[in-house]
């Protein structure tokens, strides 16, 4: 009887497969990238995403093992079907997820729900998860109710190296949950997408920790002033962290970050103090550059003052 | 107490009432015994000579503010002030040929009742006092050419020792002409036309005195209603309290049959309120009455009356109302910035003043405003007009002549409106905005829906409004509320989905236009679980098939989620959804739905009887709906 309702669950999920095929239509309100503004810079990130998934490929798991875990996935026993879920995660392997995509598109319970989307991330993180169901079924939860549920989406779909998961991560940076806005702007940071800044920007605005980090990767120099700019009118702790990571990267011209250090210096404050120790503390010890020295020399005032 | 007990009481209290009345008029020694004689009130009107409309329009404004307690006059044809004087006003101005009248405080300790004052009307300068002895109390007083018609109570020790009088005063020196004793002690204010004075006694009887003796001429009996409001106006004069009686032959007797009675057709937000109810002293100072009031003149006939053009006005605070009397359609409203202190009709407009100065008059039967004038820095606490027949023409910006006002954005901007006062009057005007017909309706009732600040019994309103028009030309506004969504990033609240996917489904077939829109809220996850059950709805009602795949991404996301344990409704609507618009490709779908266990019980149980209920007679279906059933129980229990 069993194995009689989890063929009919796979069959109805397969025959049904074009209900969240059209999920993935974009929504209204995403403003992004055509997917073929794909940034050449990729090309090697690519290049071993497509070794990773031709390793994934090798690392198949045996049918049968996949039937089994499948048929665990789909059981009545809940411990048994997450279990089976972390392995087809953990398993690396090129058809692990479609499993793990058939019980999502059938509906489960939030428990099910919740661990095959955190393997299909850790799939999509070994660079494996290219099937398009795979795609189809986390833009539909993307939309979940449930908002520990659309943030696990997101992680998972911010693995997927296919510009049509940006429209939905720009989409879920304006989301209810600071959680889901946290996951999509990081996704859409490590993917670079430069698009995502003005949302990013309208975040900061609002004084959303959840987009500092993402803004801080993300910004270019011409966006520092407009951010310092924000000082006063925006919790100092958004402001301090979205500086000081800017600080820290590595792209970034010593002369601006000397600015930026002195902006931090100039805002007062735990966050502001923390920014620059966290600075210092990033660049190596042997690195002598003038704003680790700046940093350094505002710190000490600070230090005085008080 | 109920409703029902009031009524019985009411009907008792009026039944021992027509006893009394009709006990008195038939007794030999009763002092009603010629009431309701029509032979007798047709002999006195015919006494009656009202004067004809003067060429005066002033309105006599009492003032407070810096300047301190003033009274004063403004002429609205030269736009000016005439003259002011300092003054307290605790009664209202009554105004005669060449004298104003009003009350004023009693002067010094102990001293006793009201002091009326008389005003020269050129000047404002007092020309006389009249202070009432401690034991007399002013009922009530009117004016015209010939004289200042007082009527007084004399407290006694009780009821029987108490009595009342009409004194007639020489306006201009305040000598007493005549008095007369009235039958009783329970006396209300009086009202003189043409020489006539009607003074309401007992509650349902109406006094009739010559003006210029005192005599009695006849006596009006109400037998339907109390008579707490006599009023003369140039086309007849008038009695009633919950309606309007023309006085005449055929209302001698106060039938509401009579042709002479009338009532006008009000909304539920109106203070059915005709005129000042005189038997009570506090409704003769300046009060909330006077900014919250029906004004009406009446088209008269012989016997017959009606409401002239068919229509009344509501004074309701800063808002006017123009509606057809019969139908009680709205035909006009104005909203002004401030209160209007005081309103008139003077037979061709509807003239206010309002609190912070503004003198203005409005087309009764168009609401266009046809006046306009400012009293700058005046802070205005009553009025009094004396503008009979005034009717501005002139057109141009120095009058403030302008055209009609805007049902649709007027009504709009009294719901908009941050004055908490009016929760009824706000309801009204959403209703009244629904039966607007076109597409500006429509749209407003959408911006309403999208404020913040709305009483849920006033969403509730709006959405019943937007959805009972039926709209069909209007899809796309629906759409284009449709696609707002909300967004944290950019300060975006979400749409009142549901409500507008009621509106939607409302169209039938017409709405099917709006179904990406409505695929598009399914999809997001602040649609709310009702939301998304009105979704489903209004897909079934506009037949959009399109939206087919989003409903089972919706079915099959959410059937095992416990979160729809409770209230089922969205996923059951979803899948009627599916049953109604989807194939045989839905129904497999749903057929594992309702065989799954991890589905929402109650959900599994309406999809056995569902789908056995609409399978065209497939034994095989049957079969698996019942299979579907057993297993529906037997999961159930394993599960609980």
């Amino acid at each position: 009887m069993l194995v009689n309702r989890v063929g009919l669950a796979i069959a109805t999920a397969l025959a049904l497969s074009a209900g969240a095929a059209s999920a993935a239509e974009p929504t209204p309100a995403a403003d992004t990238k055509p997917a073929a503004q794909a940034k050449p810079a990729k090309a090697s990130k690519a290049a071993k995403a497509k070794t990773a998934a031709a390793d994934g490929d090798k690392r198949a798991l045996a049918s049968a093992r996949v039937d089994g875990l499948r048929a665990a996935l789909f059981g009545e026993d809940d411990a048994a079907a997450v279990a089976a879920a972390r392995e087809l995660g953990a398993s690396g392997a090129g058809n692990a997820a479609e499993p793990l995509a058939e019980l999502l598109a059938a509906g489960a319970a939030p428990s099910r729900a919740e661990a095959s989307l955190d393997a299909l991330a850790k799939l999509g993180g070994g660079g494996v998860l290219t099937a398009p169901r795979a795609f189809e079924v986390l833009d539909l939860y993307a939309g979940h109710r449930a908002p520990e549920l659309r943030q696990r989406a997101i992680k998972a779909l911010g693995t997927i190296k296919d510009p049509r998961v940006v429209p939905t991560l720009m989409a879920r940076l304006g989301d209810a949950a600071p959680g889901v806005r946290a996951a999509a702007g990081e996704a859409l940071a490590a993917r670079k997408e430069s698009a995502a800044k003005p949302r990013l920007f309208a975040l900061i605005k609002r004084g959303d920790m959840s987009a500092a980090s993402p803004m801080a990767a993300l910004a270019t120099p011409d966006m520092i002033p407009q951010i310092a700019e924000l000082a006063g009118s925006v919790d100092d702790g958004v402001l301090a962290t979205t500086l000081g990571e800017y600080a820290q990267r590595d792209d970034v011209p010593d002369r601006l970050r000397v600015d930026v250090v002195r902006t931090l210096s100039g805002m007062g404050g735990a966050a502001a103090t923390t920014a620059l120790v966290e600075y210092i503390a990033s660049v190596p010890s042997k690195d002598d550059r003038p704003s680790k020295r700046e940093a350094q020399k505002l710190l000490d005032t600070r230090e005085a003052a008080k | 107490m109920s409703a029902d007990i009031r009524g019985a009481w009411r009907r008792l209290a009026l039944l021992a009432m027509l006893g009394t009345v009709t006990a008195l008029s038939a007794c030999a020694t009763s002092p009603y015994k010629r009431a309701g004689n029509p032979g007798e009130i047709a002999s006195a009107l015919a006494r009656s000579r009202p004067a004809p409309a003067g060429a005066r329009s002033l309105v006599f404004l009492v003032l407070g503010g810096a300047g301190g307690a003033r009274i004063a006059a403004y002429d609205l044809a030269a736009s000016r002030l005439v003259w002011t004087q300092p003054g307290e006003v605790t009664t209202r101005i009554a105004v005669g040929a060449d004298v104003l009248v009003h009350g004023s405080a009693p002067v010094g300790p102990g001293a006793g009742g009201a002091v009326i004052v008389a005003r020269d009307i050129g000047n404002g300068a007092v020309l006389w006092q009249k202070p009432l002895a401690a034991d007399e109390r002013l009922a009530g007083y009117d004016i015209d050419a010939s004289a200042v018609y007082l009527v007084v109570q004399k407290v006694g020790a009780s009821k029987r020792e108490t009595s009342g009088s009409v004194i007639a005063l020489e306006p201009r020196a305040g000598k007493e002409r005549w008095r007369h004793v009235l039958p009783t002690g329970r006396v209300a204010g009086p009202a003189v036309r043409g020489g006539l004075v009607a003074v309401p006694v007992d509650s349902q009887y109406v006094i009739l005195l010559d003006g210029a003796t005192g005599g009695e001429l006849a006596q009006a009996m109400s037998t339907a209603e109390a008579a707490t409001f006599v009023r003369g106006l140039p086309e007849g004069m008038f009695f009633g309290s919950r309606g309007v009686f023309l006085l005449s032959p055929a209302t001698a007797r106060g039938s509401r049959q009579a042709p002479g009675y009338l009532l006008a057709q009000l909304p539920p937000f109106v203070r059915p309120f005709y005129w000042y109810d005189l038997y009570r002293p506090e409704q003769q100072q300046y009060s909330a009455i006077d900014r919250n009031h029906i004004l009406w003149r009446v088209a008269v006939e012989g016997d017959r009356a009606r409401f002239r053009d068919d229509t009344v006005v509501v004074h309701d605070y800063r808002f006017l109302f123009g509606f057809d009397a019969t139908s009680g359609a709205l035909r006009w409203a104005y909203s002004h910035p401030s209160d209007a202190v005081a309103s008139t009709d003077t037979g061709s407009v509807i003239a206010f003043v309002s609190a912070d100065g503004d003198v203005a008059a409005l087309d009764r039967v168009t609401g266009a405003r046809r006046y306009q004038a400012r009293l700058p820095g005046e802070v205005v606490r009553a009025a009094t007009f004396d503008a009979e027949g005034f009717s501005p023409t002139l057109a141009g910006a120095e009058t403030g002549a302008g055209a009609a006002p805007d049902v649709v954005a007027t009504l709009g901007a009294i719901v908009a409106d941050p004055d908490r006062r009016f929760p009824d009057l706000k309801l009204f005007a959403i209703e009244e905005i629904g039966r607007q017909p076109g597409r500006e309706a429509t749209g407003k009732l959408l911006d309403i829906l999208g404020e913040r600040g709305l009483t849920p019994l006033a969403v509730q309103k709006t959405s019943e409004a937007l959805a009972a028009r039926r709209d069909t030309q209007s899809a796309d506004l629906l759409a284009a509320a449709l696609r707002m969504h909300a967004d944290y990033a950019e300060g975006r609240t979400a749409p009142p989905v549901d409500f507008l996917a009621k509106a939607v489904g409302a169209l039938g077939p017409s709405g099917r236009s709006v179904t990406p829109e409505l695929v598009a809220q399914l999809r997001l996850p602040e649609t709310p679980t009702p939301a998304a059950a009105q979704i489903a709805r209004a897909m079934i009602a506009t037949g959009a098939e399109e939206g087919l795949p989003a409903l089972r991404d919706f079915l099959t996301m959410y059937r095992a989620d416990p979160a729809h344990d409770a209230d089922p409704s969205a996923l059951i609507a979803a899948a009627e959804a599916l049953i109604k618009l989807g194939g045989a490709a839905e129904r497999r779908l749903l057929l594992f739905v309702a065989e799954e266990p991890h589905t929402v019980a109650a959900l599994r149980v309406h999809l056995v009887r569902a789908l056995g209920e609409t399978d065209p007679g497939a034994p095989a279906a049957k079969t698996a709906a019942t299979r579907a059933a057993s297993a529906t129980s037997t999961t159930t229990s394993t599960s609980n």
